[in-house]
């Protein structure tokens, strides 16, 4: 039993070392501005998660102030843990160590999984399990806009300028097959160069029923209905980083009868929806993969969400 | 301003629903219009035309005068409505006056409302008022824009949607709800609910029994490519079916509710497989003396009369008997497009009697 004292302090630690991961994502199921209960306007997202892809993080802590990343370009998330280190009043500081498989620039969200592997790491290495809204808060503190993969799998509707939740749909999404690829030939985007789109007043009116759309079809695990979200949502980004092909891709969707086409927002995947436990969903999937790399796509790949253990 | 104002106001428009069949949704507003007012001002505040202490102007001594006047009254904004004395009875002036709005009421020697007339005055008084805001909902945007809401609550509550059924007056509550479904749901089949002699779907002007519903102006926040079918529905089923909201369902509703309601009913039950929203836009309240009164009911010539089961659906827009329902398949035409087919003679006047939305 420990004492009330040693209750209190961080100072015997079990272990100064701490490991954690962070998993990417497909770019987003909608992403635009949404009002808030008192009529005020964020921008926020609801991020598609693939566990498939993963940032590892190991925290070694050390007496000396400074935090050391390896690899050195990683500042962001260098500085993500020296925001946990003080959010969580550790003096020191420590060796940063990622590894990750996640490509960089195309939206699979590399960068907020280095960091949120990174804030989890530290965290581990001071023995303290941090809640998922303040991971977010921390990565949005560190790299100024974050998505949602501090939720891991549970959807959110999330201010990724402000790293706090909009609305929280209280589940996991349904299960997912998921055809992803590259539009515009592959070449990355760089998303800080990006300015903040600006929407007109009926797309921010119509984010309010896509956010309508995505709480009923996590409420219900409804795949038809996350689709139709994510469609919209996609269009309305055609207006504001249009992605070459898309109306092509639309159609291969329509005819493949997935349940919507998703992007991500700031980069430059594309994404068929499917339902997981759709009859005839393997012989589909191959079909409209096979569709989408005639039509010149690159890097045509099947990701699965939530499939606890259904195997392609 | 204080936050707690815009709660309630915001709850106060929020619809309540109701399920009147498995496959049918009703949305049964205390006050529909709040939704669209209220998203009006809100906006017109934050970009400035509307200032602190304002003077608001509007047309209307209908239910949507109503709603800003509540508005106006929790925001401290001057409002001043203008209308014609034969739109306005003594007991709805008053009680608009008790809110604090001012209500001119103006000569109506052709009995036609005098529209005209209206905008003249409501046009001097924005002359002479630096601070003053037209909440124009025949033309502003800002109508249809509001009911976001209304596609959001019935998208949480019923899933997909497959049919929309709502009235049209300014055309703001069913082509915003529509527009808004549509573009989630592209297959949506969209009911527009009209009534004899209302020109907004090409019958010529005339007079109207059933109030709320309908114009013989066309305002610009009518689309009419949103619209498959349009359903002329006369007073009287409309009260009949205003009677069985209540008998069947303890719905309390007004008669263009009921009018919804009937269309909402056969298109439920034609369509046993289609999932049906109906919006209802206020309560019977403002008609306990009238349409829910036996007396006043009574008096009507021809009450009671059979309601009809179904509609009649005409090759020829025309129009028909207050106990009549009838029906016309529109197909997403503009109004041009489906006048075109018609006789020259035929077409309705483009203004006339001024209204009470
Ligand atoms: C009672 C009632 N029903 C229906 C309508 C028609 O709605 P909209 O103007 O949105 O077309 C109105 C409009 O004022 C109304 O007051």
């Amino acid at each position: 039993m420990a004492e009330a004292g040693d209750l209190m302090s961080r100072g015997a630690l079990p272990s100064p070392v701490g490991t954690a991961i962070a998993i990417a994502h497909h770019g987003e199921l909608i992403q635009g501005v949404f009002k808030d209960d008192d009529g005020s306007l964020h921008r926020g997202l609801v991020t598609l998660p693939i566990a498939g892809l993963r940032s590892e993080a190991r925290f070694d802590r050390s007496d000396g102030d400074a935090v050391v990343v390896t690899p050195d370009h990683k500042v962001k998330a260098a500085a993500a843990a020296r925001l946990t280190l003080d959010f969580l009043n550790v003096t020191g500081g420590g060796e940063l160590t990622l590894q990750s498989a996640i490509p960089v620039g195309h939206g699979y969200g590399s960068s907020t999984a280095d960091v949120v592997a990174s804030i989890r790491a530290v965290a581990a290495a001071v023995d303290v399990q941090l809640r998922p809204s303040s991971i977010g808060r921390l990565a949005v503190a560190a790299e100024r806009a974050s998505d949602a993969i501090a939720f891991d799998d549970h959807a959110v509707l999330f201010a990724q300028r402000e790293g706090k939740v909009i609305e929280n749909f209280g589940g996991s999404l349904p299960p997912l097959l998921l055809v992803g690829f590259k539009a515009n030939g592959g070449v990355p985007v760089d998303t800080l160069q990006l300015p903040p789109a600006r929407y007109d007043s009926a797309e921010i009116q119509e984010f309010g029923v896509l956010r309508a759309l995505v709480a009923r079809a996590v409420r219900l695990q409804d795949p038809y209905l996350l689709g139709r979200a994510a469609s919209a949502s996609a269009l309305i980004s055609q207006r504001h980083l249009p992605k070459q092909g898309f109306n092509e891709i639309a159609e291969i969707a329509r005819r493949g009868g997935a349940c919507g086409v998703q992007v991500a927002h700031s980069g430059s995947l594309f994404g068929l929806i499917f339902d997981l436990f759709a009859s005839n969903l393997k012989r589909r999937a191959a079909l409209v993969a096979q569709q989408i790399r005639r039509a010149g796509f690159k890097d045509v790949e099947v990701h699965l969400v939530n499939a606890e253990g259904w195997s392609w | 301003m204080v936050t707690l104002d815009v709660d309630y106001f915001r709850d106060l428009e929020t619809p309540r629903l109701a399920r009147l069949a498995p496959n049918l949704v009703a949305a049964a507003f205390p006050l529909m219009k709040l939704m669209p007012a209220r998203f009006i001002l809100d906006r017109a505040a934050s970009n400035g035309e509307l200032k602190a202490g304002s003077h608001i102007v509007e047309t209307t001594s209908g239910t949507f005068g109503m709603a800003v006047a509540l508005l106006a009254a929790a925001r401290d904004y001057r409002l001043t409505l203008v209308t014609a004395s034969t739109l306005i009875d003594a007991k709805y002036k008053a009680r608009l006056e008790r809110i604090g709005a001012t209500v001119i009421a103006l000569d109506d020697p052709r009995g036609d409302g005098n529209q005209p007339g209206r905008l003249e005055r409501l046009q001097e008084i924005l002359a002479n008022e630096p601070d003053g805001f037209w909440t124009r909902q025949y033309d502003s945007p800002g109508n249809w824009l509001a009911y976001a809401r209304l596609a959001e609550l019935f998208i949480r509550a019923m899933g997909k949607v497959d049919c929309l059924v709502g009235c049209v007056g300014t055309g703001g509550s069913l082509c915003g709800t529509a527009s808004f479904l549509r573009t989630v749901f592209p297959h949506l089949t969209v009911f527009a609910v009209d009534t004899h002699r209302s020109i907004l779907f090409g019958q010529p002007v005339g007079k109207r029994m059933l109030r709320g519903l309908g114009n013989s102006v066309l305002p610009k926040n009518v689309r009419h490519e949103l619209v498959d079918e349009i359903h002329w529905v006369g007073a009287y089923p409309a009260y009949r079916t205003a009677h069985r909201l209540l008998r069947e369902h303890g719905l309390f509703m007004g008669p263009t509710s009921g009018a919804a309601a009937l269309v909402a009913h056969w298109v439920a039950t034609t369509l046993p497989d289609a999932q049906v929203a109906v919006i209802m836009p206020d309560e019977g309240h403002r008609h306990a003396e009238t349409v829910y009164n036996d007396e006043w009911l009574s008096a009507l010539p021809g009450w009671p009369c059979k309601e009809p089961s179904e509609p009649r659906t005409l090759t020829t827009i025309a129009p028909a008997a207050e106990t009549q329902w009838t029906r016309f398949l529109w197909l997403r035409r503009s109004l041009d497009d489906v006048l075109k087919t018609r006789e020259a003679s035929d077409v309705p006047p483009a203004v006339g009697a001024a209204e009470n939305l």
